[in-house]
């Protein structure tokens, strides 16, 4: 029994941590229309300034985490402004491939400013040691995302369905032609959504940095397929299909890699290609 | 042979020395083995040696070590007057992950550069393909990095690829060496947590069957393997916590190791199991990423760690090291270091540079360098050499944990021997 | 019409240029241009889909490494005859291109996109994770280049890179004609109608998914033409050929060439080998300014090279008549 709790537990914030990444990659793709494969790389600069900040400004790891995203913002509205924005009405493969040049770009970026080692984020005593659960160690710290998680889920949920931001946002994400027509500015309303984005990918490296341990360039790579997969399984442009989904695919890679241990990826892509044939608009997602 | 450290005034004085001596045609009055030079006819320079290794993405930091390695052995030599009096000129390239780079950068040093050697490789996939395009090259490759013991047992003495030489200890160190310090542990139930990938999988065999021998009755009663790229080791830790072992062996290396410890700290497993092994633990990427945050009482060893041997050659070389790059070495610091000194003794006692000449002066060749004595194997071209396996204890005079008590295991009781195939090649002998 | 006259004349030169390479220069340039060629063989097949169809596919790294593979358990276990060698890696190519792409070509956009990545890197766990099998990350080794027989009746060495390079010429000119044949035909007329509006050339009575398959297995037996030809240049066989990021490498030189021309994949693989190569010589970070170059074309020519060269020759025409 132990052991099953606490493979929920350690699916749960695995899950978690991929959610606060697919949020924000699941949120631009369903207003924007565009998968944005530079979502890694906002993660990674999220931890890169975030620790910046802890190194320079103050060791205080919420002042970090407040103020860190806070560049990938920056760096985000420059992205969107000057170079997406040229390439909304293109075909899908500009867009793609424009979101992957910046990838390259990121990762060396990364490397020549922040060097090509590997960096410890400060070690997490916020929360203070690991709890007994059941008998065995669980972090304190995950316990936390694991709450982070829906607080998120339920704040973007309470920003997109009850404020007037929000109302637009899904106006122009369901009509973009109508919505301008009503008034909305769409240009400003995509650079905001974008930046919004970035930014929640940022908070999601900010936050994961301390539980990884390490940072590196390129750390973005791996998490942006996990992302990927999660807001596909889920349903692209869904934002509960992706907090599902990636509760799902945590606590099933958990499951699988305690009691299927031939569990690979390889499944969870059959789940993806599943997904993606039957149910294209995802297992949570609507119709489009 | 130039080993003693030069500071800022000498180094351009010996700069200056040589230039002029060279100009006259002699070798300058530094130490020079022998007189080689006087009789042999004068070897055409300059000396080019090709270096590659890992130095983007997640790797990154270990080409970066690489680099300080070989630039620091190429500035010695070529201050003390180069290889056999030559110049020595060094490119470095990124060789990536993927084994097509590494031969593009080959061919490229070789067809394309000139190059007279070849070093580097931190892949055991790269090195596997690269086998056979090196003795197409037919240029000497020195591995400073890459462990598969197939690169040695199959490509040179199977298929007798003479241009791979080896300088770093192989996977012997990590999957034999390991079992006999597991030996002498009261462990008798082992558990592992490793990479999924060729190197994690030999390992652990080689641990499990060299370990089976030295002491019957040890069981391995749960495995795990975490694919490349994972940062979230908890479910892998729960496996192995559910198994209840009393031993751990994990060849997991680099950033995910990092991962692996604080996140297994966090789980308590260090609590739960007492004796716990990393076979490439002793890397300072490791041991300066997680500082405080490695537990005592772990065995881990590597290919160099910068304490062993404490000799005067090795600290003054860590010392000239710290003073250059403001950095402890790294191991591939020191395998890249003397990779070059290994070209550099090799020509000279060949008195050629060409190909054959210098296989068969590396082929049982004994050098000092930073890490001990080394002899280059005859038969698979492998360096022996002795690295500790150590415990990890506090030291205030590092910000890291480092070696306390250690164990020395001599080479030849552990390394696989030729045939490689058949009875008596598997340790123990 | 002069242009035709004058662009079949560039073809003829840079033909023969291929042709006299390893006579003018050394083993790295020849080695580096059967690359190149290599990729155009991979990036013109792709582009059928790509930029004739409008398919974006990010998985057929999986039958590049079908063919590899393919053609290396052929030699390793079979026969060591490259030519049938070669045929066995399209073959497997091919029929993982039919099984893969039957259930891809339901979907279009993004979700064919996403589909393709999801088969591409079950492919690449495949290969990876069979270790008995594949050798997993060590890939297959040792693949050797025996000599080219016809029935028994001659023996054309190729075991040397000037003799192997003649072998990837051939395919490549194959290719890159058969690639012509197949744009110029009524089932490439078909594909450009597909790609500029399924629906109407659906409502013309064309079987459009039947369409999509056949150009996806056609561009897939040229991944695996390009896998089985690479296979054996290198040796070896990897499971990072069915990675996705290996996936993208035609789309970007389609893209960096031109999408929709025979002679953008060409190009832009031309400049792509050329660029690794080159720009590697003054700065390990190449991939920033690959990534750089990437975004300009994206952003100001995205007709590729061939584009800006067309965009020259119009121009000075029509300041020659205007």
């Amino acid at each position: 029994m132990q052991s099953i709790v606490h493979v929920c537990l350690a699916g749960l914030s695995a899950g978690m941590f991929i959610w606060l990444v697919a949020s924000g990659l699941t949120l631009i793709f369903g207003v924007l229309g565009v998968l944005n494969f530079a979502h890694g790389s906002f993660y990674m600069l999220g931890a890169y300034f975030c620790f910046t900040v802890l190194r320079h400004l103050s060791a205080n790891f919420w002042i970090g985490l407040l103020l860190g995203p806070l560049f990938v913002c920056a760096v985000g509205f420059i992205v969107e402004r000057f170079f997406l924005r040229r390439v909304y009405h293109l075909a899908l493969p500009y867009q793609l491939l424009l979101t992957f040049a910046f990838v390259l770009i990121f990762d060396n970026l990364v490397k020549i400013v922040w060097g090509a080692g590997s960096l410890s984020p400060p070690r997490l005593d916020i929360f203070g040691e690991a709890i007994l659960i059941m008998g065995r160690k669980f972090p304190a710290y995950n316990l936390f995302i694991i709450a982070v998680g829906p607080l998120v889920a339920i704040g973007l949920w309470l920003m997109l369905e009850r404020t007037w931001w929000g109302r637009i946002i899904r106006a122009a994400s369901s009509d973009r032609e109508m919505a301008s027509a009503l008034g909305v500015r769409v240009p400003i309303l995509f650079t905001a959504v974008f930046v919004f984005g970035c930014w929640l990918g940022a908070i999601g490296g900010g936050l994961a940095a301390p539980y990884v341990g390490i940072m590196t360039p390129g750390m973005g790579d791996t998490i942006i397929i996990e992302a990927f997969i999660v807001a596909v399984i889920g349903g692209l442009g869904s934002l509960k299909g992706a907090f599902l989904g990636a509760l799902i695919i945590g606590v099933l890679s958990a499951f699988g890699t305690r009691f299927f241990p031939t569990f690979d990826m390889f499944l969870i892509f059959i789940l993806m290609a599943g997904v993606l044939l039957w149910r294209p608009q995802g297992l949570f997602g609507e119709a489009r | 042979m130039g080993k003693k450290g030069l500071n800022r005034r000498e180094f351009l004085k010996l700069t200056g020395a040589t230039g002029s001596m060279l100009a006259a045609g002699s070798m300058s009055g530094m130490a020079f083995p022998r007189n080689v030079w006087a009789a042999t006819p004068a070897i055409k320079g300059p000396i080019k040696i090709g270096y590659q290794a890992i130095a983007s993405g997640t790797l990154a930091g270990y080409g970066q070590f690489h680099k300080y390695g070989v630039e620091m052995a190429v500035e010695e030599v070529n201050a003390a007057g180069g290889i056999a009096g030559q110049k020595v000129e060094m490119e470095f390239r990124d060789s990536t992950t993927k084994a097509d780079v590494a031969i593009e950068n080959a061919r490229y040093f070789v067809d394309s550069w000139g190059a007279d050697f070849l070093a580097g490789v931190d892949s055991s996939g790269q090195a596997l393909a690269l086998a056979p395009i090196i003795e197409k090259l037919d240029r000497v490759l020195i591995v400073t990095h890459a462990a598969t013991e197939k690169l040695t047992e199959e490509g040179v003495f199977k298929n007798g690829i003479k241009q791979i030489f080896r300088i770093c200890s192989p996977t012997y160190q990590d999957g034999n060496a390991g079992a006999f310090v597991a030996k002498d542990l009261p462990a008798m139930k082992w558990a592992t947590i490793s990479p999924k990938y060729e190197y994690g999988f030999t390992c652990w065999k080689m641990f499990q069957d060299t370990l089976g021998k030295l002491k019957p009755g040890v069981s391995f009663i749960a495995e795990s393997f975490a694919p490349f790229g994972t940062t979230d080791f908890f479910s892998h830790i729960g496996t192995i916590m559910d198994a209840k072992p009393d031993g751990l062996y994990s060849t997991e290396w680099a950033g995910e190791l990092i991962t692996f410890v604080k996140q297994a700290k966090e789980a308590g497993l260090f609590d739960k199991v007492k004796h716990v092994m990393f076979p490439v633990g002793a890397a300072m990427d490791v041991l300066e990423g997680l500082g405080k945050e490695m537990p005592d009482n772990v065995w881990i060893s590597g290919r160099y760690f910068f304490r062993y041997p404490d000799n005067k050659t090795n600290n003054e070389w860590v010392a000239r090291f710290r003073k250059r790059w403001n950095h402890y070495p790294a191991y591939v610091s020191e395998t890249g270091y003397s990779s070059i000194y290994a070209i550099k003794a090799a020509v000279e006692k060949a008195g050629s540079k060409e190909t054959k000449a210098v296989i068969s002066a590396l082929e049982g060749m004994e050098m000092d360098s930073p890490a001990g004595h080394r002899v280059f194997r005859k038969e698979d071209h492998q360096a022996m050499y002795e690295v500790p396996w150590g415990k990890t204890v506090s030291d205030p005079k590092y910000p890291f944990k480092v070696m306390g008590e250690q164990k020395v295991i001599p080479a030849k009781e552990f390394f696989n021997r030729p045939p490689f195939e058949g009875a008596g090649t598997k340790p123990p002998f | 019409m002069k242009n035709k006259s004058l662009f079949a004349a560039l073809i003829l030169v840079f033909l023969a240029a291929l042709v006299a390479m390893p006579h003018l220069s050394g083993r790295f340039t020849v080695y580096l241009a059967m690359r190149f060629m290599i990729l155009g063989i991979f990036a013109v097949g792709y582009n059928l889909l790509l930029g004739q169809t409008g398919l974006l596919s990010f998985g057929h790294g999986a039958f590049y490494a079908a063919g590899a593979y393919g053609m290396g358990f052929f030699w390793l276990h079979l026969s060591p005859h490259p030519l049938l060698g070669i045929g066995a890696g399209v073959a497997a190519a091919a029929v993982l291109a039919l099984l893969i792409g039957f259930f891809c070509v339901r979907h279009t956009e993004i979700y064919f996109a996403m589909l393709t990545l999801a088969f591409g890197m079950m492919v690449f766990s495949l290969i990876w994770n069979a270790r008995e099998i594949t050798g997993g990350d060590d890939g297959l080794v040792g693949i050797m280049r025996d000599p080219v027989t016809f029935f028994g009746l001659g023996k054309i060495p190729i075991g040397k890179d000037a003799q192997y390079y003649y072998l990837v010429l051939f395919f490549f000119v194959l290719s890159v004609w058969v690639a012509h044949r197949i744009r110029i035909s009524p089932f490439g007329l078909v594909l450009s109608g597909i790609r500029e509006n399924a629906r109407r050339t659906e409502f013309a009575g064309v079987p459009v998914r039947n369409y999509r398959l056949a150009v996806f297995v056609l561009s897939g037996a040229f991944a695996g033409l390009a896998g089985a030809l690479e296979a054996m240049l290198q040796s070896n066989a990897r499971p990072f050929m069915a990675h996705w990021t290996h996936s993208a490498d035609p789309v970007l030189v389609s893209l960096l060439g031109g999408l929709h021309s025979l002679t953008g994949p060409l190009a832009g693989s031309l400049l792509f080998v050329a660029m690794r190569e080159i720009v590697q010589r003054f700065t390990e970070n190449w991939m920033l300014w690959f990534g750089i170059v990437l975004l300009i074309i994206i952003l100001g020519f995205r007709g590729g090279v061939v584009g800006v060269v067309q965009n020259l020759v119009l121009r000075r025409r029509a300041e020659g008549e205007g």
